[in-house]
């Protein structure tokens, strides 16, 4: 009798400790741009989950050195990290490190860009994040009693991502109001250069009532031209993209202020969804060849609810559990093959 | 050789006015007084920093840490203002923090000898990298002080501030490279450096002010420039040094040091900024934007060649 209690327990404690699954003990992330605001909130995010779980999470900067990347992926593998997590510098290059890592049988999780050959990968979608800001921007026109979106869209046209943020930003109007992109803009995702080439298209045509950025410097640079340039505020509206720092916090939060929406990316909630998706590429759940993270056109009436920002400290805290709770697409509606 | 000098800018200041005529009637926008102020303003800050490139490039020496130590700047400036609330202390902070530059550039230029390409193109990774060290993030105006914003984005009788502070500083230099005999001493290192010094003018002294005396112009510019975004972003103004050498190259100033005047520099960087002005006012690709001081920069290399064996 005590021999069968035995062997049952035993057996209990096996099947138990098959169907509870482990968390990864250490986790590795390559970066392309550390520097930038963005990734800056993305490890932020990352980090914050890895600490939940109780996961060892190292960071290394590739700073957009393809070969960089390749070195610091291979020493993650030689330390031999449970997971790696990467922001590909660029598509091409990662394929060789993805094949070395299928080899050795090391899970890659990668954040942005999809590559050849990966299994899953965390990012936004760029078309549905632009079209958000757009159909906000279409309400507050129709609500002014506007029939026409006048556009300066400060772009960037070499990347398709950000040609679909455009894309989405300017069918979302036009199923408002009657829209009409009057500069089409390449301000190089920076403040300086946005504000120099939005000032020469202003001079050309200063007849705009809406203001695109790609990210928040382009859409900075825009209305710095604007303000540079002497025009009135009163009928402008200004959308930003990405909530990649606290430079829309600071604008939208102004009194009087033309900046209204912010096309929300949440790269804090994007690190955390991409710890959760790493856990259960180890866990070998079955994940999505493409987890959407959240994406929603932020205005001052709703930022607080995912964005504790503290203007005179300059700090911003994210609230996880609401960007969690934003419905989010299965799939994009728009991909770069479609442009 | 002053004839020549005279000629080129006789040439750029031909150039410049065609170039006028020709998107004048392309569009009439161009002449406009929103896109002229638009062009002078974006002039203005290329301009201020052009002057002090124009003396080094004319006593023989060049400073490629031009743009990555504006960027620092437009840092400084917002975070200082920031913490005290006084753009004075700002404005102190900037102006000792590119004295301490130039000087640095100077020093190593001259102390250690290593060729000023070399020793500005290390300063300006130095910078490159250190901003990031000093703040990670872009700082945010929350000082909110007007008249910070006044300097790079106001205007005086319709003349926008950048404008009318390049206008300021631009008589001092003009009247420097000109009409004193500091000033020519400048040309007369960067012609013959053994012989300057030979002469009795301090050479080392001399490049040591140039280097300096461009820190503390970039030190204006920054301002200006973190003035008209409203932030100190780490990362702009990159490509600022290439388009200030550029014009001023194109301006006639010599890259083995020697001849360059101020009024040469000026049309350089009009001709350059009216150029940037037409790609977007012709919907040219912006890409060109990039392209074109690259190939200026080899055209005016080439005809300061030439003029160089003319010379000879």
């Amino acid at each position: 009798m005590k021999i069968i209690s035995i062997f049952l327990s035993l057996l209990i404690t096996i099947i138990f400790s098959l169907s509870v699954q482990a968390n990864p003990k250490r986790i590795g992330y390559i970066v392309n741009y550390g520097t930038h605001e963005w990734y800056q909130n993305v490890i932020f995010g990352l980090q914050s989950r890895a600490d939940e779980l109780g996961i060892e999470f190292e960071v290394m900067d590739a700073n957009l050195d393809v070969n960089k990347q390749t070195q610091q992926a291979e020493d993650f593998m030689t330390k031999g990290v449970d997971v790696l997590i990467m922001t590909p510098v660029n598509e091409e290059g990662v394929v060789p490190i993805l094949k070395k890592a299928k080899a050795e049988g090391m899970p890659v999780v990668l954040e942005g860009n999809p590559a050849k050959g990966m299994t899953t990968l965390f990012a936004i979608c760029d078309y549905d994040a632009g079209y958000k800001a757009g159909d906000e921007v279409g309400r507050i026109l129709v609500s002014r009693g506007v029939k026409e979106a006048r556009v300066m869209d400060v772009g960037l046209p070499l990347l398709s991502a950000t040609v679909l943020r455009s894309l989405g930003f300017m069918e979302a109007i036009a199923t408002h109001v009657s829209a009409t992109k009057v500069h089409e803009l390449d301000g190089s995702g920076m403040i300086d250069s946005s504000v120099e080439v939005a000032s020469a298209a202003l001079a050309k045509d200063s007849n705009i009532n809406v203001i695109y950025g790609i990210n928040d410097g382009s859409a900075l640079g825009g209305l710095q031209a604007w303000r540079a340039s002497g025009l009135s505020e009163k009928d402008l509206i200004v959308a930003g993209t990405g909530a990649e720092g606290l430079a829309f916090l600071n604008e939208l939060t102004k009194e009087g202020t033309p900046y209204l929406v912010e096309a929300a990316m949440f790269p804090e909630g994007v690190g955390y969804t991409g710890m959760n998706l790493a856990v259960d590429l180890f866990n070998g759940v079955d994940v999505p060849k493409h987890k959407v993270t959240p994406t929603l056109a932020l205005t001052v009436n709703n930022y607080a609810s995912y964005y504790d920002f503290d203007k005179a400290a300059q700090k911003r805290a994210i609230n996880f559990a609401n960007v969690a709770g934003i419905p989010t697409e299965d799939k994009c509606t728009k991909y770069a093959e479609d442009l | 050789m002053i004839k020549t000098i005279k000629n080129n800018e006789t040439i750029l200041f031909f150039i410049f006015i065609i170039l006028c005529i020709f998107l004048s009637i392309y569009n009439p926008q161009f002449y406009s007084i929103q896109n002229i102020n638009s062009i002078l303003r974006s002039s203005s800050t290329v301009m201020i920093v052009a002057f002090g490139m124009t003396i080094l490039l004319t006593s023989g020496e060049v400073d490629l840490s031009v743009g990555a130590l504006m960027s620092f700047v437009t840092v400084i400036v917002m975070d200082v203002i920031n913490i005290t609330g006084s753009v004075v202390l700002g404005f102190i902070a900037v102006f000792l923090f590119c004295l301490f530059i130039g000087l640095i550039n100077g020093f190593v230029r001259t102390i250690l000898n290593v060729n000023s390409l070399i020793a500005t193109l290390a300063m300006m990774l130095i910078l490159q990298g250190s901003v990031y060290v000093y703040s990670m993030a872009a700082i945010y105006n929350t000082h909110l002080i007007p008249f910070f914003t006044f300097i790079g984005q106001g205007f005086v009788f319709k003349i926008p501030m950048p404008v009318i502070i390049m206008l300021f500083i631009l008589p001092f230099f003009v009247l420097f490279l000109n009409f004193t005999r500091f000033g020519r001493y400048f040309t007369a290192i960067g012609s013959n450096s053994d012989a300057a010094s030979l002469s009795g003018i301090n050479n080392k002294k001399f490049k040591i002010i140039g280097f300096v005396t461009t820190s503390l112009l970039v030190g204006i510019s920054g301002i200006i420039l973190a003035s008209l975004m409203d932030t100190g972003q780490q990362g702009s103004a990159k490509g600022f040094e290439l388009i200030v050498i550029a014009a001023v190259l194109l301006g006639g100033t010599s890259f083995k040091g020697g001849s360059g005047t101020i009024v040469g520099t000026i049309l350089g960087i009009l001709i350059l900024k009216v150029i940037d002005n037409g790609i977007i006012l012709m919907g040219i690709s912006q890409e060109f934007q990039l392209v074109v001081p690259g190939v200026i920069l080899i055209i005016a290399v080439y005809f300061d060649n030439l003029r160089k064996a003319q010379d000879v």
